[in-house]
């Protein structure tokens, strides 16, 4: 299988991306396994928390209320985060906040960094760029070093290499660790793992985190885990690197009442994850003595403009649209064509790119409405998905090299046409003389030649039939029709 | 450094142009947030106890119980039957908890090397959600710090029933001011990463242990009394 490319400005379109996926039975077959399992566990959870309802209320009220004042929590962020001993950055795009941490990175004197699973690290594509420059990332989150050993990418956010079952872990683990006698059990594979990555903990001295949320009330930031690498990174060593958008604060300490009852639950179904890690800035003896913020914007800001399109910034990436669309689970992620899959990356993804790219992703969807129902802070993903679309076509529309595009032709076309019943009638009587040849003795159209014959692929087309209504009741009223 | 300083004014820029933030106003609209959801438990306190112990089993946490007057004999009775010998300490543990029969370090700058090298950590904790099974360090002189709870394969937390709460809004009440660190815990570390089959005991301690102290009757729970109980 080719390697899939997760940037957006050069992935090709949806439709063809799914393409390989849907003709591998065991791509297809590991994400099914994996979205169900998460999913079942988290309608058990969900169904035993009878408030559930109101915390996705106050999730959303919350989320939204940062968003609207955004520019206040982050100022009141950076103050106590800087106050507390962290060096607060800020980066307009990409390519600043990777200079940032390279100049970080550089200043430590750092041949080598240790992360904890990060999305934005991902979104910046941190890692290629720290190898350019002759510094080595080591991913510590076990998906991550599956993907980082065997040379492939992200396809879920929460559980990013869920499209790798058991064995093909055990062969990227005993090539790249050197371990031939390694079994494909799970719990083997963990402690291979732990092996490998115990003494780079305890010698690698900086490290990079993402972050789950930012507390604006006190500087805090946390990061939600399961399995203590993130607690390894956050204490171990002496320099530490936060990388976060912008969206990521919330007010206050006690606003993780909400968050921390629903993330867990929604992304992989447990009633809390085992470690979520709050720290402030530097804090004398405990942890790393040098702290410092990496806050991203990249496409964020321009989100905020409509209050529609704002909601998208509301999400705390708990994945569960995503084991909920079920075109993301014939497709698992890396149709998407970028580090955010499914529902939430359909519109993040093209929004973040300013329409630029990504413009298919919008139509990945049947606008089941799936996604909305799961979201724990009510993103109504569907409606989001619909202005993309409108806005996409829009563009589109003025392009003067879609002026051919049989699509617009065709809509414009259609235009003058339904603009005057005359025409619509004319239309209508060509369109049964035409179809005649191609429809069958039961009414059915089943193949259209040349560019009509990508609808009759796919399925059939009822015949024009013989009467138009007009047509019927004018016979029926015996005037004859204009 | 001076692109640091334009790309903030430019992301502030922004941010201002696309929303219309009325400062003043902002503390009494997120006061004014709908929060319908559950604040306060119902259950009793032994009800409460009872499920903090089945959630925290469903994690493969091991759980023994103890009267007040016990605690030393039940941690030493939970150090005997874990079979480790060579343990931690954080410098504000009770000295009556240093059992006898047992190699204890206590965290006076122990190098990370040293910590590693234990088989064991005992600590306190500043309070215990039984609804997730959560326990939270606020990471006190009888907590320790970071490092100690996390390097050791085996944690033993001393917990008193005092400090129970049913759900986590119970424990952000009780919180006070924030604190710097925290850390919550939910039963030892765990990965679900292949194929979704959980495994217990990834980098974080394998294993976990939890005393419960019956103290009820004694005390109201609460989470901010916590931490000052187990100093």
């Amino acid at each position: 299988m080719n390697h899939p490319i997760l940037d957006p400005r050069v992935a090709p379109p949806f439709p063809v991306a799914a393409l390989p996926v849907l003709r591998n039975p065991q791509l297809r077959k590991n994400v099914a396994h994996a979205t169900d399992v998460i999913q079942a566990k988290r309608a058990r959870l969900v169904a035993e928390k009878t408030d559930w309802q109101a915390l996705r209320d106050s999730g959303a009220a919350i989320r939204d209320h940062v968003l609207d004042n955004l520019a206040h929590y982050l100022e009141q962020f950076e103050e106590r985060c800087t106050a507390a001993g962290g060096v607060v950055h800020w980066a307009r795009d990409a390519a600043e906040a990777r200079s940032i941490v390279l100049n970080i990175l550089r200043e430590e004197q750092a041949s080598e960094v240790i992360k904890i699973k990060t999305m934005t690290s991902a979104e910046i594509q941190l890692n290629p760029f720290l190898v350019e420059n002759g510094i080595a990332p080591h991913e510590t989150d076990l998906a991550e070093i599956i993907l980082q050993l065997g040379q492939d990418e992200p396809s879920h956010i929460v559980v990013p290499a869920l499209h790798v079952n058991r064995s093909q872990v055990r062969d990227i683990f005993a090539k790249t660790m050197g371990l031939p006698d390694l079994s494909d059990d799970p719990q083997a594979l963990t402690a291979a793992a732990r092996t490998y990555l115990r003494k780079m903990f305890l010698t690698v001295p900086t490290a990079i985190s993402g972050a789950n949320f930012l507390i604006a009330e006190t500087g805090s930031v946390v990061v939600i885990e399961s399995e203590g690498n993130g607690r390894m990174c956050l204490t171990l060593p002496r320099t530490m690197i936060t990388l976060a958008g912008i969206e990521k604060v919330l007010p206050r300490y006690q606003d993780l009442e909400v968050m921390l009852q629903v993330l867990a639950r929604s992304a992989t179904g447990e009633r809390m994850n085992p470690y979520t890690s709050v720290w402030t800035g530097v804090t004398p003896g405990d942890g790393p003595q040098r702290f410092h913020v990496v806050l991203l914007d990249n496409g964020r800001s321009g989100i905020l403009r409509s209050s529609r399109e704002r909601q998208t910034l509301r999400c705390i990436r708990c994945a569960a649209c995503m084991n909920a669309c079920p075109v993301y689970r014939q497709t698992g992620g890396h149709a998407y064509g970028s580090v955010y899959p499914g529902p939430i990356g359909a519109i993040l993804t093209p929004q973040l790119m300013e329409l630029e790219y990504a413009q298919s992703l919008p139509y990945a969807s049947s606008l089941c409405g799936a996604c909305y129902e799961v979201c724990p802070v009510k993103i109504n993903i569907p409606e989001i998905l619909i202005d993309l679309r409108a806005a996409v076509t829009d563009r589109e529309r003025e392009e003067e090299r879609r002026f051919f595009d049989p699509m617009y032709v065709g809509l414009r076309m259609a235009n003058k046409i339904f603009a005057s019943a005359s025409r619509f009638r004319a239309a209508q009587r060509l369109a049964r003389l035409a179809l005649r040849p191609f429809t069958g003795k039961d009414g059915w159209i089943r193949s259209l030649p040349g560019y009509a014959s990508r609808w009759t692929m796919s399925r059939d087309l009822r015949g024009v039939p013989r009467q138009t209504f007009r047509e019927w009741w004018a016979e029926r009223d015996g005037k004859a029709v204009r | 450094m001076s692109s640091s300083v334009n790309a903030r004014a430019a992301i502030f820029d922004r941010i201002r142009a696309a929303t219309s933030a009325v400062p003043a106003e902002i503390p009494t609209t997120h006061a004014g947030l709908p929060r319908n959801y559950r604040r306060n438990g119902q259950m009793s306190a032994n009800a409460r106890v009872a499920l903090l112990i089945e959630r925290l089993r469903e994690y493969d946490a091991e759980v023994t119980e103890c009267a007040p007057d016990e605690i030393v004999q039940a941690i030493a009775r939970v150090i005997e039957a874990s079979g480790r010998r060579v343990l931690v300490a954080p410098p504000g543990l009770p000295a009556g908890w240093l059992v006898p029969a047992c190699n204890w370090k206590t965290d006076n700058h122990l190098t990370h090397d040293e910590i590693e090298c234990a088989q064991g950590v005992v600590t306190g904790a500043t309070c215990a959600i039984a609804e997730s099974g959560t326990i939270v360090l606020h990471h006190t002189p009888a907590e320790g710090r970071r490092v100690l709870s996390l390097l050791p394969d085996w944690h033993l937390c001393v917990l008193r029933a005092a400090q129970v709460v049913e759900s986590l809004p119970e424990y952000f009440d009780g919180c006070g001011t924030p604190p710097a660190l925290v850390t919550f815990i939910s039963g030892p570390s765990a990965t679900a990463d292949i194929e979704m089959t959980r495994i217990k005991g990834v980098h974080g301690p394998r294993f976990l242990s939890v005393l419960i102290v019956r103290d009820l009757g004694t005390t109201r729970p609460g989470a901010a009394s916590g931490a000052k109980g187990a100093q």
